[in-house]
């Protein structure tokens, strides 16, 4: 029995444990930014806000945000649509090399994508080379401001319609297609008036994940915008830099409330069910030909189009992460290529301390993250009470705050010593930025954890039960084996969003521990060849790894995981 | 049996190092933005004058940060290279540790900290306004800072981070010209300082500023003295300085041991070395580095004297200003930019 009394004590020493982590690192970094924001020492104070409404920079930086969010949803769904209605709605030739193109913003996101059309349509990049090459009036700057912005996330954010809306056309239910078109609707038509209103939940659901990606957006604007333009996310670090936390403080809370806004719409849109369209049994959709030669041919142009700007930056950079650093900045297509880039990033020198901390600090962070969640979902299936809920709930807030809301709540809480973590301070240290990547990829976790367990056999673990197996022995025997493959899959997929994570990186880093997404985007900025062939390196890397984990993943039916 | 007798041998070795030099046990963290091959050659004298020290080093306004971050927890045990501002603000927020080192007598008293004994100058470097002599005569060029909003000079020279230690410089310098008797700067020196960075190409990076040169669009720098021939080498054109109506601002690099230090003796023992005259002179001789010490002065080669007097300097003081620059810069940075 003194077993058992062991395992309960290890037990009451994990709930103390989580409820530990959760208030230091989530309630008093949250508590940190409000207080930050609203107090000061003789009390409520609005001298923050009011500075920030002073400063021609901050409004200047709200407004750009704002007008890229609601021009990113106008086009990201124009070309959303349009790739879901070419691979599931039309019968358009190659589809299978379309589908492969309109699947690359799942592999090239955030700091990789921002870097990789940098690359190629930046000051020095390629298409900009090319078509100066043939219009040397073109500036070189031609691709900067909010113009590069949204045809950056024009482009990347349609992986929520690649993934959702996809889903969705395919539960739309063909005879209600046909009836349509036997009544003398035209193609367009039955799509207009039948499809489409069907699709509208999940098209404006996925609308507002695009709000709620481009409001945040960093590592785009970062790179890709140029001198002088700022969205709110730079601003707030640039805030911080200045050492006015009240005023990074206050804006990040302005983003937050924006931020929750949109959360709280979509769990609204969700709840009442995306699904009010599709039949019980539905005929599966039959992909229309179009009958019309030239409206054909124009279809087909446009897809192919789009496929191309898809997959251009994508190609480019591995087709140049293979040529001599000297041809990176000066030729269209490389003359020559070998591995020697490679070598250098793997031959453990300088080039691949990055890669080292990012994959050491990815791997801590995930396992500290699983074991946080892994007993967060434990305790809320064993015990449905108040405090459970609220473990749960506070462990799934970071989902709903900005990531510089969070990373400017733990520079200000462990800017000084804090009680919390044994009067040490954490600002300037190494283990920062591991924890903060835990904290945002936590959410995520529980979230699969939670519909692991729910799919778990019950009866096995009764049969254990009834055997006499004790809680610890059924755990390490029955559950954990049946749920170990999810557990790998989920680090994977989290490692591989930790690996090119640039927001929290960017406010948390120093320079022990210098992580890949840094190093992009100084690259990025560099003149110096050598640390651009270093860049396409990474660049590869990171898209390989994401492509083997979310391949892997898809099979396991986890693929939509990778829209966040 | 080889394998321990290599470890007995490989242990009486270190323990008789360690008994012949105690600094050899744990080389002293010194943080300086004086890196590549100026850090490695500043280590290897230093290691040969009997100092183990290991330079971490970052630009200016990052080890500030990096100091003020670590001060619960002290990583270094010295900083030097940070200029007049910076080192205020940190003695200040009392980060360093009082020592009056050995080459304290027969500093001038500007150089000295005689109220606190903590903070001691060995460099001075002018922040300076130079241009492309290839693509700019001298009729042409600006003849003082306050040129620079004048419409001929439209996108020809580049405005750097105002977290760098040189752009926070010269911004100062600019902004003190339009002073009262408070400190308080006028309407009229905010809306120059409007026009000076709309008339500017701005940057964040080292490297998008070298690019604006060597693309031809910049042919004035904005540069401190010894970067100005770093950069002209580099791009490959022919630098020359403006010596401006108004005068140039003079900074000055100070050392100081940071407080918490486990290491006091070897630290005390490492500013006495470096701020030496035979240190300085040696660094003037590799470098062509201002030493300010007046024996260093004297012991240098002829043309780092002659660099000395090449401008005139602006008249400020770096003690009143520190506490507003700060401020300055958020303004620049949140209402200018």
């Amino acid at each position: 029995m003194t077993g058992l009394q062991f395992q309960k004590g290890l037990y009451y020493i994990g709930i103390a444990l989580i409820l530990w982590v959760a208030v230091s690192f989530i309630v008093a970094p949250i508590y940190s930014v409000l207080t930050q924001a609203f107090v000061d020492g003789s009390g409520l104070n609005f001298g923050a806000a009011q500075e920030l409404a002073a400063s021609g920079r901050v409004s200047n930086a709200i407004r750009n945000t704002l007008i890229v969010s609601a021009l990113s949803v106008l086009t990201v769904n124009i070309i959303g649509i349009f790739e879901v209605a070419a691979l599931e709605y039309l019968d358009i030739k190659g589809r299978r090399f379309l589908k492969f193109a309109y699947a690359m913003p799942l592999i090239f996101g955030s700091v990789v994508a921002a870097t990789g059309y940098n690359f190629t349509y930046g000051q020095t990049g390629v298409v900009t080379r090319a078509i100066q090459s043939i219009f040397p009036a073109l500036p070189n700057d031609w691709f900067s401001g909010v113009f590069a912005v949204v045809v950056a996330h024009t482009f990347l954010l349609t992986s929520f319609h690649y993934l959702f809306l996809r889903a969705a056309i395919r539960r739309v239910d063909y005879s209600v297609i046909e009836a349509a078109r036997s009544l003398g609707a035209s193609n367009l038509r039955a799509f207009r008036s039948v499809v489409l209103p069907l699709l509208l939940p999940t098209i404006f659901a996925a609308s507002l994940l695009v709000t709620y990606e481009s409001l945040g957006s960093f590592a785009i604007p970062a790179v890709v915008g140029g001198q002088r333009f700022d969205m709110i996310a730079e601003l707030i670090l640039t805030l911080n830099s200045l050492r006015r936390p009240d005023m990074a403080a206050m804006l990040s809370v302005l983003l937050g409330v924006a931020v929750i806004l949109c959360v709280l719409l979509l769990q609204r849109i969700e709840k009442r069910g995306s699904y009010s369209g599709g039949a019980k049994t539905p005929v599966a959709i039959q992909r229309i030909r179009l009958s019309n030669p030239v409206t054909n041919t124009l279809t087909h142009g446009f897809a192919y189009l789009i496929a191309a700007l898809q997959l251009l930056p994508v190609a480019l950079v591995v087709l140049f992460s293979f040529a001599p650093a000297k041809s990176i900045m000066s030729e269209v297509i490389p003359s020559s290529l070998s591995l020697k880039n490679y070598a250098a990033v793997l031959s453990g020198g300088e080039a691949f301390t990055p890669l080292k901390n990012s994959l050491f600090m990815g791997g801590t962070a995930v396992a500290m993250a699983l074991l946080v969640s892994l007993f967060v979902v434990i305790l809320a299936n064993r015990h449905r009470n108040k405090l459970t809920t609220a473990l749960d709930l506070t462990f799934m807030l970071p989902w709903t705050l900005p990531v510089p809301f969070i990373a400017i709540g733990l520079i200000v809480t462990f800017a000084t010593p804090n009680l919390l973590i044994g009067n040490q301070t954490l600002l300037g240290s190494y283990w920062i930025l591991p924890i903060g990547y835990a904290i945002v990829v936590i959410p995520l976790m529980i979230r699969f954890l939670r519909a692991a367990f729910y799919a778990l056999d019950p009866f096995q673990l009764e049969a254990a039960q009834a055997l006499g197996a004790p809680p610890l022995y059924r755990f390490m025997r029955v559950t954990l084996p049946a749920i170990a493959p999810i557990i790998v899959l989920v680090a994977g997929l989290n490692i591989n969003t930790i690996l090119s994570e640039y927001t929290m990186s960017a406010f948390l880093f120093n320079v022990n521990n210098k992580p890949l997404s840094i190093a992009l985007f100084e690259g990025a900025r560099s003149a110096n060849p050598e640390q651009a062939a270093i860049n396409l390196v990474y660049m590869t890397l990171i898209m390989v790894f994401s492509y083997v984990i979310i391949s892997i993943a898809d099979r396991y039916g986890l693929g939509k995981s990778s829209g966040r | 049996m080889m394998n321990t007798k290599c470890r007995v041998v490989a242990f009486t070795t270190l323990v008789a190092l360690g008994a012949t030099t105690a600094a050899v046990a744990e080389p002293i963290t010194v943080y300086t933005p004086q890196g590549e091959e100026r850090g490695i050659w500043i280590t290897e004298q230093a290691a040969a004058a009997g100092h183990e020290i290991e330079i971490l080093s970052a630009g200016g306004g990052e080890l500030f940060d990096r100091i003020l971050a670590e001060k619960a927890n002290p990583q270094a045990d010295v900083v030097f290279g940070l200029i007049d501002a910076a080192m205020a603000s940190l003695k200040t927020e009392s980060m360093f540790q009082a020592y009056e080192p050995a080459w304290a007598q027969g500093l001038p008293a500007v150089y000295r900290d005689d109220v606190d004994n903590m903070v001691y100058k060995f460099w001075q470097t002018p922040i300076v306004l130079a241009y492309n002599a290839d693509a700019m005569d001298a009729a042409g060029a600006p003849t003082s800072w306050l040129d620079l909003t004048k419409p001929e000079f439209s996108g020809k020279y580049v405005i750097g981070s105002s977290a760098w230690q040189t752009t926070k410089s010269y911004l100062v310098g600019i902004l003190v010209r339009f002073a009262d008797e408070n400190g308080d700067i006028s309407d009229e020196g905010w809306t120059f300082m409007q026009d000076l960075y709309d008339n500017a190409i701005v940057v964040e990076s080292g490297d998008a500023k070298t690019a604006a040169f060597v693309n031809g669009d910049a042919v004035i720098d904005l540069n401190w003295f010894g970067g100005v021939g770093r950069q002209a080498a580099d791009v490959g054109y022919t630098a020359t300085i403006v010596d401006t109506e108004g005068g140039t601002p003079f900074i000055s690099e100070g050392i100081a041991i940071i407080d918490g230090t486990d290491q006091l003796d070897a630290a005390k023992a490492f500013v006495d070395w470096f701020g030496s005259p035979e240190f300085m002179i040696a660094y003037a001789e590799e470098f062509g580095q201002v030493p300010v010490h007046p024996e260093a002065v004297a012991g240098s080669p002829m043309e780092v004297q002659a660099n000395a007097t090449l401008v005139s300097p602006q008249d400020i003081d770096w003690d009143d200003v520190a506490p507003k620059i700060d401020g300055w810069m958020q303004r620049i940075e949140l209402e200018i930019k």
